[in-house]
C-alpha cells in the first residue's frame, strides 16, 4: 500500500502492517461503524442485499485465492459452496450438531472435496482444468441428489437457523451481523494469507510455475493447498447461505454463480481483496438496478411489456464483463489505486 | 500502538457480539387483526396483487403469459369490479387493484430481496415463480403470515403446509392420475412397466420420492427405473430414451417443461418410439408439459402424449367453457391486435384470481385500508372454498392443512396433433407429509 508523502516506516514490522497511519485505522473503524449501524437506518431489503453480498464475497474471497493468486482458474466454485452447504445441512439437521460446530466443518468438508478435484491440476491447466472444475460442479451436485435419504435428493433439506445461548438469529439484523462479522474475519485471513510464504508461493506459480518449480516452489503442495483454502471459503459461504435460506437445496448452487464469480473477479480485479469486495458489489448492485427497472422499461414500451425486463440482467452483466476485458483488464481495483494515487498527489498530480 | 491495537480489537469484539445477541430475540408472530365488520373506507385504496415473475430463464415464455393475465384480469376486475363473468359477487368499489412484480430470473438470492422490497410496499398477498425461489421463499413467508400463490407444486409446498397455495395438483398427483388412466386401459400381459423419465432439476425430481414408486407398485406397476433430462436438452436424450426401450418400458411418468419434452418426443420419434410407433410406450407428463403448447408445435410428431393437471385448450372447441369464453373476453378488449395465445395466460388468470378472492374475503373483515397480510391469510386465503374459475381449473379449496387446490385434474392426449380429453382424475395425496 502506497502512503502520503511524508510517512516514513523504520521497521519491517511498520512496512509489513496492513494499516500503517493512525488515519488507515481511523477510517477502519468509522467504516466498520457505519457498517454495523447499517440495521439501524436500513430497510429489511437493504440487509437482505448486503448480507447476501457478504456471503457472496467470502466465496469470492476463496476464488480469489486459488485463481487471482495461484492461477488455477475455477468454475466449479458453486459446487464447492454446495458441498460446504450440505455439510453444514446434514451436520445440523440430521445429527443435530450445533450451527457453531457445524460451520467450520462444512468449511473443511468443502476443502477436503476442493483437493480431490484439485488433483487434476497437477497435470493439466487452463482450458483443461477450467473442464475439470465444471466437471466437479455436475459431480458434486449429483453426489447430492443420489444419497437422497441423507441430503433429501431433490427435495432439499430444512436446515435450522443458528443460535447463540438459545437465542435464534432469526431476524434479518441479527445474521446481517453475523454474516459481517465471517466476512470481515474472511477478508483479514485472506488478506494474510497472500502475504505468508504460501500466498508469495501461489503467485510465482500463477506467473510462471515452471520458473516456480526450478526456484523450489513445491507445485504439489502449493496447487492443492489453493485448492484446499479456495474451497475452505467457498464451504464457509455456502454453509452460511443454506443457514439463511434456513433450506438446502442444489438449486441454490446453479452452474451459472461460477460464471458470475468469475466475473466479479473480473470487473473487481483479480488478485486483490479490494477487488472482489468491488467486483461482487458491483455486480451485485447492478443485479438489483436491473430487478427495479425492469419493470419501469415495461412501463415506458407496454408493447414489450415483460419482453422488455426479460434477459436485461444477463445483457448489463455480459456486457460490463465483456467491457471491463477490453478496457479494464486489472478491474475496479485499478481505478481505485489511480484515484487515491490522485489524490495522494494533490495538487502535484500529473 | 499495540495498546490501541489492543483497545481497539477488545471493543470491536465486545460491540460485535452486543449486536449479534440484541437483535437475535425474533419478532412475535403476526396475529390477525380482531374482525369488524367493514365500514365504508373514506377514499379509494390500492392493494397489490403479483409478486415475483421468472422472466429470465427457462420459465420466461410461460411467465411472461401468466404476467399478462395477471394485468388483464386487475384491469377487468377494476373497471367492472365483477370477479368473474360466472361471480355474482362484487369487488369493493374503493379498492383499486395494482400488479406489482419483478423479474427474480430463478434465482433465490434475487427472490428474497424481492421479496423484501414488495413487502415494504405493502404487499399483502405474493406469488413465488418456481421450485428454486420457492425453496428460500417458503420460511420468510410464513414467517410474515403471507399467502402466496405459486406456478410450481412441488411435494416441498406440504412440508409441514406452509403459506404457498397451489391452483395445480402436486407433480405427484399429477403422476398418479396418468397411472390410473394408463392402468384402466391397459390391454398387455402381466404388469404394465412404468419408468420416470423426467427433468433433471429440484421439480423434475420431485417426483422420485418412495411414495411415487410404492403407489405405483401398489396399483399394480412393475418400477423399472428412472432417467433423467436436463430441463432444456442441448442434445438429443438418445441414451435415455434407447434405456427405456432396452428396459421394455411400457409408460413413463415425469415433469417436463415444453422446451424439455418436445425434443425428447422428437427423438423418440427417430428412434421409433411412441403409441402408434415401432416400439410401443407411453410418455406421460405433469401439467408443465401443457398440451396446448406441445400439440400445435409438434403436430403428429407428439400423438399419444399424455399431460395430467393441464388447463382446457384456448380453441374454438371449447368457447363455451366460461373460463376461456372469459378469456376471449379478456383478449378482445386489453390485447386486441397482439392476443396472447400461450395456455399459461389462463394460469396467470387463476393465480390472480385467487389473490384477489383472499383480498375481497379478508376486506369483508378487516377494512381494507387496515388490513394486515396475516388477515388475508387467515380470513381470506384460508376461506377460499370452491372457488369457481370457469372450469379452467377444478373448484379450488384452501385451508391451513390444506395448500393443494385442487382435488381432481384433467388428463389430455395429443390426438393426431389435437389436445384430447380422456377424464378426470383423482388426485390421490401421494406424497405423505410430516
Amino acid at each position: 500500500m502506497s502512503l502520503p508523502s511524508g510517512v516514513f516506516q523504520e521497521s519491517y514490522g511498520q512496512d509489513m502492517a496492513i494499516f500503517r497511519t493512525k488515519a488507515h485505522w481511523v477510517l477502519l473503524l468509522a467504516f466498520l461503524v457505519l457498517l454495523f449501524a447499517m440495521p439501524l437506518y436500513s430497510s429489511d431489503r437493504i440487509l437482505t442485499i448486503l448480507t447476501i453480498m457478504g456471503i457472496t464475497i467470502i466465496s469470492v474471497l476463496g476464488l480469489n485465492i486459488l485463481t487471482g493468486y495461484c492461477g488455477q482458474i475455477s468454475i466449479g466454485h458453486a459446487g464447492f459452496m454446495a458441498a460446504g452447504a450440505y455439510v453444514s445441512a446434514i451436520l445440523t439437521a440430521k445429527l443435530g450438531w450445533s450451527f457453531w460446530a457445524a460451520l467450520p466443518c462444512a468449511g473443511l468438508g468443502a476443502g477436503l472435496v476442493g483437493i480431490i478435484f484439485g488433483l487434476p491440476s497437477l497435470k493439466i491447466k487452463g482450458f483443461y482444468l477450467i473442464m475439470a472444475t465444471v466437471a466437479a460442479h455436475f459431480i458434486i451436485i449429483w453426489v447430492i441428489l443420489q444419497f437422497q435419504n441423507i441430503t433429501g435428493g431433490a427435495d432439499g433439506l430444512s436446515v435450522p437457523r443458528p443460535e447463540i445461548g438459545g437465542l435464534v438469529l432469526k431476524s434479518k439484523a441479527s445474521y446481517f451481523y453475523l454474516v459481517m462479522i465471517i466476512t470481515c474475519i474472511a477478508v483479514y485471513l485472506a488478506k494474510n494469507i497472500v502475504r505468508t510464504r504460501a500466498g508469495r508461493a501461489f503467485v510465482a506459480i500463477r506467473d510462471n510455475d515452471l520458473a516456480a518449480e526450478v526456484m523450489g516452489v513445491n507445485l504439489w503442495t502449493y496447487k492443492l493447498t489453493a485448492f484446499f483454502i479456495g474451497c475452505v471459503f467457498a464451504g464457509v459461504s455456502g454453509a452460511l447461505l443454506v443457514h439463511y435460506y434456513a433450506y438446502a437445496s442444489t438449486d441454490h448452487f446453479p452452474f451459472m454463480n461460477s460464471v458470475w464469480y468469475l466475473g466479479m473477479l473480473i470487473v473487481g480485479g483479480m488478485g486483490s481483496m479490494t477487488g472482489v469486495i468491488f467486483g461482487v458489489v458491483s455486480l451485485k448492485l447492478l443485479d438489483e438496478a436491473v430487478t427495479v427497472f425492469g419493470p419501469m422499461l415495461a412501463a415506458i414500451f407496454p408493447a414489450i411489456a415483460a419482453q422488455a425486463a426479460a434477459s436485461l440482467g444477463l445483457i448489463l452483466r455480459g456486457l460490463v464483463i465483456i467491457l471491463f476485458l477490453i478496457f479494464e483488464p486489472r478491474g475496479l481495483v485499478h481505478r481505485w489505486e489511480l484515484v487515491k494515487s490522485y489524490y495522494r498527489r494533490w495538487p502535484f498530480s500529473y | 500502538m499495540t495498546k490501541f491495537r489492543l483497545f481497539f480489537a477488545v471493543s470491536l469484539v465486545v460491540m460485535l457480539a452486543a449486536l449479534l445477541v440484541l437483535p437475535a430475540c425474533t419478532k412475535e408472530t403476526p396475529a390477525p387483526t380482531a374482525a369488524t365488520p367493514a365500514p365504508t373506507p373514506p377514499k379509494t385504496v390500492t392493494l397489490y396483487i403479483g409478486g415475483t415473475f421468472a422472466l429470465t430463464g427457462a420459465y420466461a415464455e410461460d411467465t411472461a403469459a401468466v404476467l399478462a393475465g395477471f394485468e388483464d384480469y386487475a384491469k377487468y376486475v377494476n373497471e367492472n369490479k365483477k370477479l368473474a363473468p360466472w361471480r355474482t359477487e362484487t369487488f369493493p368499489a374503493d379498492v383499486k387493484l395494482e400488479v406489482l412484480w419483478r423479474d427474480d430470473e430463478l434465482k433465490p438470492e434475487k427472490a428474497l430481496t424481492i421479496f423484501d422490497e414488495l413487502k415494504a410496499k405493502g404487499m399483502l398477498v405474493y406469488r413465488i415463480s418456481g421450485s428454486q425461489t420457492a425453496l428460500p421463499l417458503m420460511n420468510p413467508l410464513n414467517d410474515a403470515r403471507i399467502g402466496a400463490t405459486s406456478m410450481a407444486a412441488g411435494p416441498y409446498l406440504l412440508s409441514p403446509p406452509k403459506t404457498i397455495f397451489t391452483n395445480y395438483p402436486l407433480y405427484t398427483d399429477e403422476m398418479g392420475a396418468i397411472a390410473d388412466w394408463y392402468l384402466a386401459n391397459w390391454k398387455g400381459t402381466g404388469k404394465p412397466r412404468v419408468a420416470y423419465l423426467t427433468a433433471d432439476s429440484a421439480s423434475g425430481r420431485s417426483i422420485d420420492i418412495p411414495e411415487m414408486e410404492a403407489y405405483l407398485t401398489k396399483i399394480g406397476y412393475e418400477f423399472v427405473g428412472k432417467q433423467f433430462v436436463p430441463m432444456v436438452p442441448t442434445t438429443p436424450p438418445t441414451t435415455q430414451l434407447s434405456w427405456l426401450k432396452d428396459n421394455k418400458v411400457n409408460l413413463t411418468l415425469g415433469f417436463m417443461i415444453n422446451p424439455g419434452s418436445q425434443p425428447t418426443i422428437k427423438e423418440a420419434v427417430r428412434l421409433g418410439m411412441g403409441t402408434n410407433l415401432d416400439y410401443k410406450i407411453t410418455f406421460g407428463f405433469a401439467a408443465p408439459s401443457h398440451l396446448a403448447v406441445f400439440a400445435p408445435a409438434m403436430g403428429t410428431l407428439g400423438d399419444g402424449v399424455v399431460v395430467a393437471g393441464s388447463y382446457p385448450p384456448m380453441d374454438q372447441a371449447h368457447a363455451n367453457v366460461p373460463g376461456i369464453a372469459f378469456y376471449n373476453q379478456l383478449q378482445a378488449k386489453y390485447r386486441a391486435g397482439k392476443p396472447v395465445t400461450h395456455i399459461m395466460y389462463l394460469a396467470g388468470i387463476v393465480e390472480a384470481m385467487i389473490q384477489t378472492e383472499a383480498l375481497r374475503l379478508a376486506a369483508l373483515k378487516v377494512p381494507a385500508d387496515q388490513l394486515k397480510p396475516v388477515d388475508v391469510l387467515e380470513y381470506g386465503f384460508y376461506q377460499i372454498k370452491n372457488l369457481s374459475t370457469g372450469d379452467m381449473t377444478p373448484p379450488l379449496t384452501f385451508g391451513p392443512s390444506d395448500v393443494e387446490g385442487a382435488d381432481v385434474m384433467r388428463v389430455d392426449q395429443d390426438q393426431n396433433g389435437q389436445v384430447v380429453l380422456l377424464g378426470n382424475y383423482p388426485c390421490h395425496g401421494i406424497y405423505k407429509h410430516e
